[in-house]
């Protein structure tokens, strides 16, 4: 990523990034010294994974352009989803209706998520705005719209950490930011990234004040919500990271990138641990999701398809067609019943 | 990725097997077969024909051949259709996408040469007359070199020409796509996405600075072994898989698999009986314990048992303020200091000095982040080494496991989904219909009574002093015009019943028919028996609860409307509820135990309501109305200071056909609910009775759950109150909010705006849960009584999953009630 020490660098940047490479390769070694198996290996005792039967379940047609983003809501029925004509739709996902449509002053609206409350959901996207919109069942939900933050460059994914009150954003402009939602005040940015922040995920613990993001630049960082300082940086992607999961453990975290691979790091251990790929998969990964044991992988692929890894025997045991384009989001369900995606074909569907 | 493409491709001019040149008939030059590639790839790739098909076909929509005799669609079939490599230099990645000139000349060409074999399509011409006006100032160059390269395209021999011919048409068939068709090489807006890979920014001295002080400190890292972590991941899945619904099918089913939701009712964020395998997870560790509502709630429970909550309070409380709006961070930040850090606090946490001059130091930078040394001080020595090990050892928690829901066979549920499903949520033991499928379900309701002995506030429902009344006010209009004069006359009394309706209808009418399967005919006709069995019966509690508890509710709640307005002006006498299998339904005995007469009258028109009602009305809104008059209070004072809870529960669950019914009911019962709550609140309150019922009833859709809103915000207002017990109890303020205001409104914003003395906005579960745990602690007596309110809470929300939020929300105001009552 130091490539480009260009013409113009300053003497202060070029010895910065020798010290920098300098120090990346000792890095490598410390961490080298304790890598004495690999997960293939210590996995090989296990049981293959018992064949999921997962189908399609439901359709949810009515978007009328790319599903960009959906998020499930907290009460395991309810998904809501963004897309590129700058539509939201409401969806109670098991009776396939759609309880609210909204439109955004944008198109691409890249990324929605519903509070833990299940009240409100927030979106955005090329607007650079996150937007918070209450569900209210019998008004007309954009009056009571409420924007709350706004970056330089688009915003390409959003969550509510643990609270109605507060929203974490990644953004274009490379930066990750932390918003007050009722005075729309930034309590904390996050700067590390060298390009555009492409996906976020919060650490799945109670009092987790740590969160991951993942990267154009190829780099997966894990992040301090309280000091907005990096405390860890994992390196392995040849090309854009798109997705970022943390494990249901949370220590490790997965990613899916552009580089048709989805990738594994360990926290603890420091290092990427497992890289899932197959030769027969040449398409980037837009979208990662474990099961709920962490045992499945699913990834949603530009090749319309969705893959399920088994994370510890780095295989792939399961593979979902159905959709007619790419798929660019994917989630499991808050209570792990089911699987959702979402594809450039209009539609999503949710698998069980 | 690109990268794997063009490897791809390599691979196949590297000599590897596709590339030939059939020759059909006709000879085609340059051209393979699908059956060979699709062979190839799955050869190749080792994979089955159908990702090999889907590979091959990515690859076209890509542009990396096309078939040669359609050039209308991109697909490739696994036969004996012909396909050509596109040249490299058309590659997708190759060349940024092109630009309109490209094209233009590209048009031009075209329309230079032989009209029949290269003659525009339609959407051709018209992106040709667009191009030529908006590029009308360069288009003499672009006429010239598409001349240009006309004539260089003669001087080559024919199959050459051809084959060139074809691939540029193909490029253009995919990156210029008829209209109406998607193309997969869109790109998404973005700036990075470009195609050529957008140069990362430039980084600033900063940016290195940065990076190089990460660098450094991850040098230092703590790291475990590889292999340590890897048998930790191991480990970590080997004890969930069996919590992992896709790995291991959930009990009793899937809801997405056969729509029955059997598991989300079980599974409820809040529930009185969780089912054994979620008490089993609480086992596992202690943030599983603490990432469940339920599991705090029982934590809680057993801590208080203990007298020791306060650690866990201060966590939750803690945990909220981290998270809270920053206008509240002042005041919360206060609120803990107060309760929980100060010397002599109430609930004083055992914090080392060290830690406590941490925390100072933070308070005084108003960091909302200040109490974290201290948490993590609770968290890590006193809940996690400490309480929890405790607890999990503890007999309460083996109780929890033992009383737990183990949910059978589908079905048995579909034979008795309804009322299995109903006794789940409601927690009541089917004692008649029990013997069917509540076997399981029936020795919950003797966990639950063992709970509630031990001081299980929340889920433990039934106390002596609370008396549960369920009434079924199906017919609206009936029921309100008795139960008006009833609450009035309370109101004169002075006696104090809060009224709290809680909306357990599906927020759709329409969804409600899918929602609530178990809602079907075959309830109603039970619950007119069971309403005549209650007019008649005390008892008739025990046989409602037993039938769909919704409809027995319904019933049960008139009766317990009248009879606790009768309780109430009988300054409550101590009510006895006896922990049957159906604790709430004990409510029924409470009634025996009021020696009023009046009562009985009372009783008898009730029963005479619901009877109508219940036979009009073959939907059943079931409302409950607890009615509480606290013993101590009751007996010690005959004052204001009785409050009688009345929670009435209304689910209106209605077929389809039965839907106009079902609305005019919610209607009424919405009407009926807050004239209940006006009686109850009459002492010094506000009424906020009338209002509500005309507003009410113009709604339509959600209508059960829209027309219980506003009854619902009244509870709240009225729980708020008590919730403040210091203050004043008998002078409550209640105050009106609009009843349109659809649940979502109710919920967050009332709560928040009005309560702000009150601990915490109710708006999360979570707070509101931490809240109702702070009540039931400040009031040990009190905590019994939330616990009924609670547990009928929690029943409705098994009932309707989808509104566990709003009845959480609900709950809450209730234990507030229950709180105050307790300090009274």
């Amino acid at each position: 990523m130091d490539s480009d020490s260009k013409s113009q660098a300053s003497d202060t940047v070029e010895t910065l990034q020798k010290e920098a490479e300098i120090l990346k390769k000792r890095l490598e070694e410390e961490r080298q010294k304790l890598n004495d198996v690999t997960l293939e290996q210590v996995a090989e005792r296990l049981d293959c994974v018992s064949c999921p039967n997962i189908k399609p379940r439901r359709t949810l047609k009515g978007h009328q352009a790319k599903v960009l983003c959906s998020d499930w809501s907290p009460d395991k029925k309810h998904i809501v989803s963004s897309s590129q004509d700058g539509k939201m739709i409401i969806w109670d996902a098991h009776t396939t209706n759609k309880e609210h449509a909204v439109t955004m002053p944008t198109t691409w609206v890249m990324a929605c998520a519903y509070a833990p409350s299940g009240n409100f959901v927030a979106c955005g996207g090329l607007d650079n705005k996150v937007t918070v919109y209450p569900l209210i069942l019998d008004e007309d939900v954009s009056l009571r719209k409420k924007t709350v933050g706004t970056h330089t460059s688009y915003m390409s994914c959003c969550l509510f950490p643990n609270s109605d009150q507060q929203i974490l954003t990644g953004s274009g402009d490379s930066t990750c930011a932390l918003w007050d939602v009722e005075s729309g005040q930034l309590l904390q940015s996050f700067h590390g990234h060298s390009a555009d922040v492409m996906s976020i995920d919060l650490a799945p613990s109670e009092t987790g004040n740590t969160f991951v993001s993942g990267s154009v630049d190829k780099m997966v960082l894990i992040w301090d919500m309280r000091t907005g300082q990096c405390v860890q940086s994992f390196e392995g992607h040849e090309s854009d990271v798109n997705s970022v999961k943390f494990h249901p453990s949370g220590d490790a975290v997965a990613t899916g990138g552009d580089d048709a691979t989805c990738r594994l790091f360990d926290l603890r251990a420091d290092k990427e641990i497992a890289v899932y790929s197959k030769e027969s998969i040449i398409f980037g990964a837009n979208s990662v999701d474990f099961s709920h044991s962490g045992r499945l992988l699913f990834a949603g692929y530009n090749d319309y398809t969705v893959n399920v890894w088994d994370t510890l025997k780095c295989v792939r045991v399961w593979l979902l067609y159905g959709h007619e384009n790419r798929v660019s989001c994917l989630q499991v369900s808050p209570d792990g019943t089911a699987l959702s995606t979402g594809s450039w074909d209009c539609t999503l569907r949710v698998w069980a | 990725m690109e990268a794997l493409v063009k490897e791809m491709q390599d691979t196949e001019s590297g000599g590897v097997p596709v590339r030939s040149q059939k020759i059909f008939l006709t000879s085609i030059p340059a051209a393979f077969m699908g059956y060979d590639l699709i062979e190839w790839l799955i050869m190749r790739l080792e994979i089955e024909e159908s990702e090999a098909l889907n590979i091959a076909n990515q690859l076209c929509q890509y542009g990396y051949f096309f078939p040669i005799s359609d050039s209308k669609n991109l697909v490739v079939k696994d036969d004996s259709s012909l396909y050509r490599f596109q040249s490299p230099y058309y590659w997708p990645w190759r060349n940024k996408p092109p630009d309109n000139v490209d094209y233009a000349i590209y048009l031009t060409k075209r329309s230079l040469r032989n009209k029949q074999r290269h003659g525009l399509e339609e959407y051709e011409l018209e992106a040709f007359t667009n191009l030529k006006r908006n590029l009308s100032n360069k288009w003499d160059i672009i006429t010239a070199q598409a001349e240009e390269q006309v004539k260089n395209q003669k001087s080559m021999k024919k199959p050459d020409k051809l084959i060139s011919d074809s691939q540029e048409k193909a490029y253009w068939r995919v990156h210029r796509p008829p209209p109406g068709i998607l193309g997969s090489l869109e790109q998404v807006p973005v700036p990075t996405r470009c195609w050529n890979g957008v140069k990362p920014r430039k980084k600033t001295i900063e940016d290195c600075k940065r990076e190089v002080e990460l660098l450094k400190t991850s040098l230092y890292r703590t790291r475990i072994k590889v292999s340590q972590a890897l048998e930790g991941l191991l480990q970590h899945v080997d004890t969930y898989t069996e919590f992992d619904p896709l790995l291991v099918p959930p009990q009793p089913s899937n809801p997405w698999v056969n729509e029955d939701i059997t598991f989300w009712q079980l599974n409820a964020p809040l529930v009185d009986i969780p089912t054994e395998k979620r008490v089993r997870k609480w086992g596992l560790s202690m943030e599983d314990l603490l990432g469940d509502p339920t599991g705090v709630q029982e934590f809680t429970n057993y801590l208080q048992k203990e007298k020791s909550e306060e650690n866990i309070l201060f966590w939750l409380a803690v945990n909220d303020l981290r998270r809270s709006s920053q206008s509240q961070v002042l005041w919360k930040i206060q609120e803990i200091y107060e309760n929980y850090v100060k010397h002599g606090a109430s609930n004083e946490v055992n914090i080392d000095n060290q830690t406590m001059d941490k925390v100072l130091e933070g308070i005084k930078n108003n960091s909302r982040f200040c109490f974290d040394a201290a948490q993590e001080h609770v968290y890590n020595l006193l809940l996690k080494k400490d309480c929890y090990p405790r607890f999990i050892r503890s007999d309460y928690y083996k109780n929890l496991l033992s009383n737990g829901i183990q949910p059978l066979q589908k079905k048995r549920f579909f034979g008795f989904g309804p009322t299995k499903k109903k006794a789940s949520t409601t927690s009541q033991p089917n004692q008649s219909q029990g013997s069917q499928s509540s076997t399981t379900v029936v020795p919950c309701g003797g966990a639950l009574s063992k709970r509630r002995g031990s001081d299980r506030s929340l889920s433990g429902s039934a106390h002596e002093i609370s008396h549960f009344g369920v009434s079924s006010g199906t017919h609206t209009t009936i029921i309100k015009e008795p139960k008006v004069p009833h609450s009035h006359s309370q109101s004169n009394l002075s006696d104090i019943p809060y009224r709290v309706k809680k909306p357990s209808i599906a927020p759709g009418a329409s969804t409600s028919e899918e929602v609530c399967p178990w809602e079907t005919p075959s309830t109603p006709p039970r619950t007119p028996t069971r309403n005549r069995k209650n007019s008649t019966h005390l008892d008739s509690e025990d046989s409602s609860s037993d039938i769909s508890t919704g409809v027995t509710e319904m019933s049960e709640k008139v009766q317990r409307c009248l009879l606790t307005q009768q309780h109430t002006l009988d300054c409550g006498k101590k009510l006895h509820v006896d922990t049957y299998e159906t604790p709430r339904r004990a409510s029924v005995s409470v009634p025996i135990t009021h020696n009023n007469s009046s009562i009985e009258s009372a009783r008898r028109k009730v029963s005479s309501f619901e009877d109508n009602s219940t036979t009009a009305s073959a939907i059943h809104a079931a409302s409950s109305v607890f009615v509480i008059p606290s013993e101590k209070d009751n007996k010690l004072n005959k004052k204001p200071v009785d409050y009688a809870l009345s929670i009435s529960t209304t689910s209106a669950t209605m077929k389809a056909s039965q839907k106009s019914h079902g609305f005019a009911k919610t209607c009424s019962m919405s009407s009926g609910a807050p004239i209940i709550s006006v009686s109850s609140a009459t002492d010094d309150v506000v009424v906020v009775d009338c209002p509500f019922n005309p507003e009410l009833a113009p709604e339509e859709d959600v209508d059960g759950a829209h027309g219980e809103n506003p009854t619902l915000e009244v509870t709240t207002y009225e729980v708020q109150v008590p919730s403040h017990p210091e203050t004043t109890p008998p002078s409550i303020s209640i105050t009106m909010q609009e009843p349109k205001a659809p649940l979502a409104e109710p919920d967050i914003e009332s709560p928040a705006t009005e309560l702000p003395p009150s601990e915490m906005p109710v708006t999360n579960e979570d707070v509101a849960l931490a809240e109702c745990v702070t009540d039931c602690e400040n009031d040990e007596a009190t905590t019994v009584k939330p616990s009924e309110g609670e547990d009928d809470e929690a029943r409705n929300t098994d009932v309707c999953p989808w509104e566990d939020e709003e009845n959480c929300k609900v709950n809450t105001p209730f234990v507030k009630k229950y709180a105050t009552l307790g300090y009274l």
